[in-house]
């Protein structure tokens, strides 16, 4: 140690002071290498995503955490604390046996039954080959209209749930939206065709337990009606008090017949963007 | 084509501001940064002409050799001392109620930290050689302590920077980045016990620094083992004063931004905790300064009258440093009364972290400027423009990175279910 030093002896101040210094100072390599190596990790074994997910989900306020029971009027007031993911909820089994109260009432959007979907406001449509179909619901639509570029991902990469299935930008936003299901994707579609991902799920779509977290029925209705109303409220002219119409269905293509609105927000809220 | 200029930029900033969060307009923020900058800018020409052309751009000398700048060094790392405490506080003592005020905690301490680095790269000059003290460190001198411990801290604070600039709008959009946070956000404990190690050994040996000064009796002190009292009354105060400062930031921030930023009781028990620790210190400082007066001094041939004969240091400043900025702070902090009155309680905050100041200015300047040989004199020193450019420099840059991370980070972020962030109205 110290080479060149001329005429360097080692003394027990050497000793006691030094190795204390170079012990404080392996502590914090270690926990920074410690942290890197746990990254590393974490992206090799799928469980990024989930963190980032699970990390942006406490921040939403605690009006956009309701649990789908509460949407459904099942019981009064629940917050979500397993990040919209149901099939981990120990409570999901006995709260999904009460009855709904939701009063359903047209909204004007139509949401086909057959399907199944996700607060990110998607739909997945469980097909008979085992595969499942993938699109944008109809509030989005609404929304966005024809967005100007669609970036799909490539076909046979590996997606998560909750992970950026695919990007769209409209009028300089840029729109990243939220993959409902974990497995890979075998299909690429756009707005024409009505669709936008085909993916091999990675569990049985055919089995309930595989969509149960996402939104259907009584739930999807009352889930609907709150976003509605935020949607409302987000788009009232800036100086206009609070209010909501009681009546009137959505325009199409919103983004274009309202550009002076604050859509950064308005598509951050509604795509869960955290 | 200007204006949509204009407009494209304020869309671009808005999209780095976390969601829901009320800043002020790009252009107002701007107006507010530009003074500032001009004042950097100026710190760094300054510091520049510095280590150019050496220390001869300064008034001191071989007798002045501490002035401005290690006045500033000594009293930002006492005021950031609030940032490894707090740390402490809540990762080691599990006092979660002080959880809202961390983040301020830690860019308070990085810029503490590092503006008070930088300012010694300038006074110590040739940066380029500032390895030499980890190859070639005087195991004997406090000095190569605070050297290594400022060192190691500032890569602590560094690190617990990371996962608050990592958690900007944008930033957190990198899933690594992200995870790396969140990573590095579960380990954050050991650093705080790290950090507070570190900050325990250095403030003790900046103060221990003077202790040591022989030739100094105004300054020099006996002590524990190998640490004289000021070893003790450094720490002491410096944890005493750095809650006290974190108030007052975030008084300030509220009082510029209009908003409520922390719960009110958490001020209640900032200020608490810094009366308590000032009231110790009080009480040490007054042992310490009796012990001085009646045995040490004396015993190297010096009656105490003689340090207090020269203007503007008289008695006075003794009765400031411990009653005006000390005792009544103490007491005004702890009262129950005045400290539930947000007036009194950022006075007291004020009295506290002024009184700091003053004990690290007059250790600094009025040690030097005493004579101490029959053929000494009094000695006056005034900083060059030089010195001053680079002192307000480094404050400048304590305020635009303020600034710029409540801006765009989360600082006051809200616990869960919790809203802080919220305006007034």
């Amino acid at each position: 140690m110290f080479p060149g030093i001329d005429g360097f002896r080692w003394t027990v101040d050497h000793i006691v002071f030094l190795s204390l210094f170079f012990a404080v100072a392996l502590t914090i390599l270690a926990t920074v290498v410690s942290a890197a190596w746990r990254t590393v990790r974490d992206f090799r074994t799928h469980r990024a995503i989930e963190f980032c997910w699970q990390s942006g989900f406490s921040e939403l306020p605690q009006s956009d955490r309701r649990c789908r029971h509460e949407l459904a009027g099942r019981v009064i007031s629940r917050t979500c604390d397993n990040a919209f993911d149901c099939r981990h909820c120990s409570q999901y089994s006995q709260f999904a046996v009460l009855p709904a109260s939701g009063t359903a009432h047209d909204l004007g959007l139509n949401y086909p039954e057959d399907r199944c979907y996700h607060r990110g406001h998607t739909w997945v449509k469980a097909e008979q080959d085992g595969t499942v179909t993938v699109g944008l619901d109809p509030l989005a639509d609404h929304l966005l209209g024809s967005p100007d570029a669609v970036r799909m991902p490539d076909l046979g990469s590996e997606i998560e749930l909750n992970q950026t299935a695919w990007r769209m930008s409209k009028n300089g936003n840029e729109i990243r939206v939220r993959a409902p299901l974990e497995g890979t994707v075998t299909g690429v579609g756009g707005p024409k065709q009505g669709w936008y991902l085909k993916m091999h799920p990675r569990l049985d779509p055919h089995d309930p337990a595989t969509l149960r977290h996402l939104l259907r029925g009584a739930e999807l209705h009352g889930w609907l009606t709150h976003e509605l109303e935020r949607l409302q409220l987000q788009l009232r002219p800036s100086q206009a008090a609070p209010s909501l119409a009681d009546g009137g269905v959505l325009l199409p293509d919103l983004m274009d017949a309202l550009p002076d609105a604050d859509w950064d927000t308005v598509l951050a809220d509604t795509f869960l963007e955290l | 084509m200007a204006s949509a200029t204009v407009a494209d930029s304020r869309v671009a900033d808005g999209k780095w501001i976390a969601r829901g969060a009320e800043r002020t307009s790009l252009p107002r923020f701007l107006l507010w940064l530009s003074p500032w900058a001009v004042v950097l800018a100026a710190g760094v020409y300054a510091a520049g002409l510095c280590l150019y052309y050496g220390l001869n751009q300064t008034n001191m000398d071989n007798r002045f050799a501490f002035g401005l700048w290690i006045f500033l060094d000594l009293g930002m790392i006492a005021l950031g001392a609030g940032a490894f405490f707090t740390g402490f506080l809540v990762y080691i003592l599990k006092r979660a109620e002080l959880r809202p005020i961390l983040n301020t905690a830690v860019v308070v301490g990085f810029i503490c930290y590092s503006g008070a680095v930088a300012i010694l790269m300038i006074d110590v000059g040739q940066p380029l050689r500032a390895w030499f003290t980890f190859w070639h460190p005087n195991t004997h001198s406090m000095l190569t302590e605070v050297t290594f411990c400022i060192s190691c801290y500032l890569l602590v604070l560094c690190l617990e920077y990371i996962p608050l600039l990592l958690r900007n709008r944008q930033l957190r959009k990198l899933p690594s980045f992200l995870v790396f946070e969140h990573q590095l956000h579960k380990l954050v404990p050991v650093l705080a016990g790290v950090g507070a190690l570190l900050s325990f050994f250095h403030q003790g040996s900046l103060g221990g620094l003077y202790g040591v000064l022989r030739g100094r009796p105004f300054a020099f002190r006996q002590g524990i083992f190998i640490w004289p009292s000021t070893f003790f009354l450094f720490i002491l105060s410096a944890i005493a004063s750095g809650p006290s400062f974190l108030m007052l930031v975030t008084a300030a921030v509220e009082k510029l931004t209009g908003k409520r930023l922390v719960p009110v009781e958490l001020f209640r028990r900032l200020g608490f905790i810094s009366g308590v620790l000032l009231g110790i210190y009080v009480a040490a400082k007054s042992i310490d300064t009796l012990i001085w007066i009646n045995f040490t001094s004396p015993a190297v041939g010096f009656a105490p009258w003689q340090y207090y004969m020269y203007k503007p240091f008289g008695t006075p400043i003794l009765f400031a440093e411990i009653v005006l900025f000390g005792l009544l702070p103490a007491f005004l902090l702890t009262f129950r009364p005045t400290a539930e009155r947000r007036g009194w309680l950022l006075s007291a905050a004020a009295l506290a972290c002024g009184g700091v100041l003053l004990n690290r200015f007059i250790l600094t300047v009025q040690t030097l400027a005493l004579p101490t040989l029959s053929f000494d004199e009094f000695l006056q020193y005034t900083p060059s423009w030089q010195e001053v450019a680079s002192f307000t420099g480094v404050i400048a840059y304590g305020v635009i990175i303020y600034s710029l991370s409540y801006r765009y980070l989360p600082m006051f972020a809200p616990a869960k279910g919790e809203i802080t962030d919220v305006s007034r109205h």
